[in-house]
């Protein structure tokens, strides 16, 4: 039987980090791909900080975050706290302890409400003092008040977060049009090479930022072409890669829970490797739409409160114009790679679609926005099949999905693929995904075939063609997509069929 | 119910779907769940199933309100008080099982009503309510809802203040009679006899009165008396400020757990604490080590039900109620006498000095 401790329990209270700590301190972060990361860490670096990207996690990190926190958690949680567990553990190997405890704060984000994101501190915490690295110093970016005894090492100020948002538009970008190219290279690896070059040098451009004030820093972000001109340049880069658009793919969109939508490796299965590699097209889920949600979400409570609270509807107009002015920036870095990358979809539409199955306020996750994406990429054509990553556990996405048997008994002809994430049962789910695929690819040759039919051309004929104009050989040729074919291939055979006049 | 007869709805037409039963889920929600997930929420297929197909009478609404947040006694101590996410979309997630293939309500002549409400935001509440209600009672007007709701938060807040009132009463005795009494920590769903199993009746079988968390008295004496030292240490900044043990404070069950467990902690006469939890929970799940940690620092007896599902562990729930009663048996007294010494003076429920 326990005895009465001297002091009543209380949680982890990390010792401060602080300002004359910077030189000496390393901030590690992670959990996201790694072309943000890799540009976060230039915001970071050219702030004046010391900062390293976290490994991306393993089936290990899953392992050990399932010894070291409490049962049951959802995999994320399990992957993110044995990654980091992993690493201090190997790190003190190397230096002790105590210099791991010195040398190093982690920096991650947790409150976004009443699932288990906002409560990760809980896991880390125990994994931390199972591992005997209770002193290590770990801080959450809290999106309210709530004390989390930071110090004044870290200056979250503006122009930091606005680095670090234009780096999570400018990846994207880069990330949907290298999903795009790569199933279509002619030459093998010439895409990831592009890609690797195309990070560094966005990179550099984020290291060199100029500095300036908070407020001078809104006004530049909002007007400078600092980034359109960086832009451009990775644009020039991807021209040089070569490509076969005439394989027949089936394009098939990434939906579900933000860490596993994200990140690119074990906690995921790899799955947009796995299904480039099993022949299909992959269309990667945005930071940046999950951010237009969140926007959403977060201005939906003004229209609520409309006719309840004061300067509510002001707050919502306010707010609607900075949604506005989030849109445009996004679509003027589009603009500058030629458009090429897949626009966002209206948040309103998205809400619209979803209205009947899911209410537009549940929260949590990705909440409406899964079963939008869904039938906004089923109606417009935008892909062939749906692969929902869901994590084991995860209570939110097991929400949509169960809502989504509502969506797949009117629309059955939807290919979706809900795959629940344990981290450690592959075959299962990518069993699962495979037999969704296999209609999907059919999908995609009959619709190819169809537009052949439909065109009167043979594949040979635009094949022809295409040699006989170089440009369309370049992965930077924009072929429009009016919303009656999914596939590459065969939106490609429409655009010959009305370059030839047919 | 409060608010419902309010409304003018006469009593007598309101029907509750009965107790959470295995055999309820196998009768009537049988090959309607949607996904897997704990058991609070797929076993609501049963109560829809129950209502839509079970009656003698015909329904004309089902209602089953999407709660957001609610509204807890620690509500302005804490950063949120929101549902869990699977509670709050369980109506969404139910249907899709009653409309994936024939439209079920439609078929059965039943609206299925689903307001959005956010409990602990009174003033948005006639709002939400009078939005998806007036379609399903004609004539409904805004003022009509508005005094309506006045009328069901009167109720909940009588109801609490009755359970309360009469949790103090039950501490009040075991402090007279120096006696232990226990408390069950635990999610509100657990209090239905499918769900939680009746565990602490097993458990007042044997004489100890049981205290929900949920129900706990907050009067300002009592408050001040246990949590007074930590708020003057600046641990906290009032006695329903739980950053002390849990800083993401932002679920309304989860929050008031952790804050059952500081209260058991500081309460001399609460030598036990049960601990229950459904399979899957993944809003207790973090709370695991925490909760245990605060009690057993302070020597209380803890025992935790984890991984509750449809099926009652009859065998194992006797084992253990058996072995919880032995302890208390034997350490009751000494937990009751130690926590007793380490408590501040000015106790409320004792004559004064």
């Amino acid at each position: 039987m326990a005895t009465i401790a001297t002091d009543h329990y209380r949680a982890y209270t990390p010792r401060p980090f602080t300002r004359a700590e910077r030189d000496s301190v390393t901030i590690l972060f992670g959990g996201l791909h790694w072309r943000i990361e890799r540009i976060i860490q230039a915001v970071l670096e050219s702030s004046g900080y010391k900062a390293q990207i976290l490994p991306v996690a393993t089936k290990q990190d899953l392992l050990t975050g399932r010894e070291t926190a409490d049962i049951g958690q959802c995999c994320p949680t399990s992957f993110t706290t044995g990654n980091l567990v992993n690493f201090l553990k190997k790190e003190s190997k190397q230096v002790g302890v105590e210099e791991v405890n010195e040398k190093y704060v982690y920096l991650t984000a947790g409150s976004c409400g009443a699932c288990r994101f906002g409560q990760y501190h809980a896991s880390y915490e125990l994994a931390l003092r199972n591992s005997g690295l209770e002193r290590f110093r770990m801080f959450l970016m809290a999106q309210d008040n709530l004390d989390q005894n930071m110090g004044d090492g870290l200056d979250l100020n503006l122009p930091m977060t606005l680095g670090c948002l234009w780096g999570i538009f400018c990846t994207d970008l880069v990330q949907d049009l290298e999903y795009q190219v790569r199933p279509y290279e002619v030459l093998p690896g010439q895409t990831e090479a592009v890609v690797k070059e195309s990070v560094e040098y966005l990179y550099t451009v984020f290291r060199n930022r100029p500095k300036m004030s908070p407020k001078k820093s809104v006004l530049w972000h909002l007007t400078t072409p600092y980034f359109v001109r960086a832009m451009r340049e990775v644009h020039k880069k991807f021209s040089e890669i070569e490509v076969d658009r005439l394989r027949v793919k089936p394009k098939v969109k990434i939906t579900g829970e933000f860490y596993l939508q994200t990140v690119e490796g074990d906690p995921n299965y790899n799955i947009h490797r796995w299904l480039e590699a099993e022949g299909a097209e992959v269309y990667p889920a945005a930071i940046t739409i999950w951010m237009d949600y969140l926007l959403r979400l977060g201005l939906q409570r003004f229209e609520d409160y409309s006719g309840i609270e004061k300067h509510a509807r002001l707050k919502l107009g306010l707010g609607r114009v900075a949604q506005g002015i989030y849109r445009l920036t996004v679509s003027r870095l589009r603009r500058a790679m030629g458009d090429l990358p897949h626009e966002s979809p209206s948040q309103f539409e998205l809400r619209r679609l979803a209205a009947p199955y899911f209410h537009r306020n549940l929260d949590g996750g990705e909440g409406d926005m899964l079963v939008g994406k869904t039938l906004w990429a089923y109606h417009k054509k935008k892909a062939h099949m749906i692969c929902e990553l869901s994590p084991y556990s995860c209570m939110p996405n097991t929400m949509s999905i169960g809502a989504m048997a509502g969506v797949i008994g009117k629309y059955p002809e939807i290919l979706y693929a809900p795959l629940e994430i344990k981290g450690d049962a592959e075959v299962h789910a990518l069993s699962r995904c495979q037999m969704i695929l296999t209609e999907a690819k059919k999908r995609a040759q009959r619709e190819f075939d169809e537009a052949l039919t439909r065109t009167g051309l043979s594949v040979d004929e635009v094949r022809a063609y295409i040699q006989m104009h170089p440009a369309m050989r370049k992965a930077t040729y924009a072929i429009p997509h009016d919303g009656t074919a999914a596939g590459t291939a065969a939106n490609l055979v429409l655009h010959v069929a009305k370059k030839l006049g047919r | 119910m409060g608010f419902l007869t309010a409304l003018g709805v006469d009593p007598r037409n309101v029907v509750f779907s009965s107790d959470t039963s295995e055999e309820q889920g196998r009768q009537f929600g049988k090959g309607r769940g949607t996904v897997d997930c704990c058991y609070p929420v797929k076993c609501i297929s049963g109560h829809y199933g129950e209502l839509v197909f079970g009656q003698k009478q015909k329904l004309d609404i089902l209602l089953s309100p999407m709660i957001y947040n609610l509204p807890s006694f620690l509500s302005g101590h804490v950063a949120k008080s929101l549902t869990c996410p699977r509670v709050m979309a369980a109506p969404e997630n139910i249907k899709a099982g009653f409309i994936k293939e024939q439209d079920a309500f439609a078929e059965a002549g039943i609206q299925y009503v689903t307001p959005f409400v956010s409990l602990d935001e009174p003033l948005l509440v006639p709002k939400q309510l009078f939005e998806t209600m007036r379609e399903a009672l004609p004539g409904l007007t805004y003022e009509e809802t508005g005094r309506a709701v006045e009328a069901g938060f009167r109720a909940l807040r009588d109801f609490s203040h009755r359970l309360r009132k009469k949790s103090r009463e039950v501490l009040e005795w075991c402090a007279r009679e120096n006696r232990a009494c226990l408390m069950v920590i635990a999610r509100p769903y657990h209090m239905d006899p499918g769900i939680g199993h009746e565990i602490e009746v097993d458990l007042q079988a044997y004489g100890y009165p049981i205290l929900w968390m949920q129900y706990f008295p907050i009067d300002d004496d009592l408050m001040q008396w246990a949590f007074g030292e930590d708020i003057r240490a600046g641990h906290i900044k009032s006695a329903f400020d739980i950053r002390d043990v849990w800083p993401s404070s932002y679920s309304s069950n989860t929050n008031e757990i952790l804050w059952g467990a500081k209260v058991a902690a500081r309460i001399p006469w609460i030598a036990c604490v049960v601990r229950m939890s459904s399979y899957e929970c993944g809003m207790d799940q973090p709370t695991y080590t925490p909760v245990q940690q605060i009690v057993e620092r302070s020597g209380t007896l803890f025992f935790s039900f984890q991984d509750l599902d449809s099926t009652k562990p009859s065998g194992s729930v006797k084992i253990r109620v058996e072995t919880i009663t032995h302890y208390l048996e034997k350490y009751a007294g000494t937990i009751i006498a130690k926590k007793k010494a380490a408590m501040p003076a000015g106790c409320p429920f004792l004559p004064a000095a």
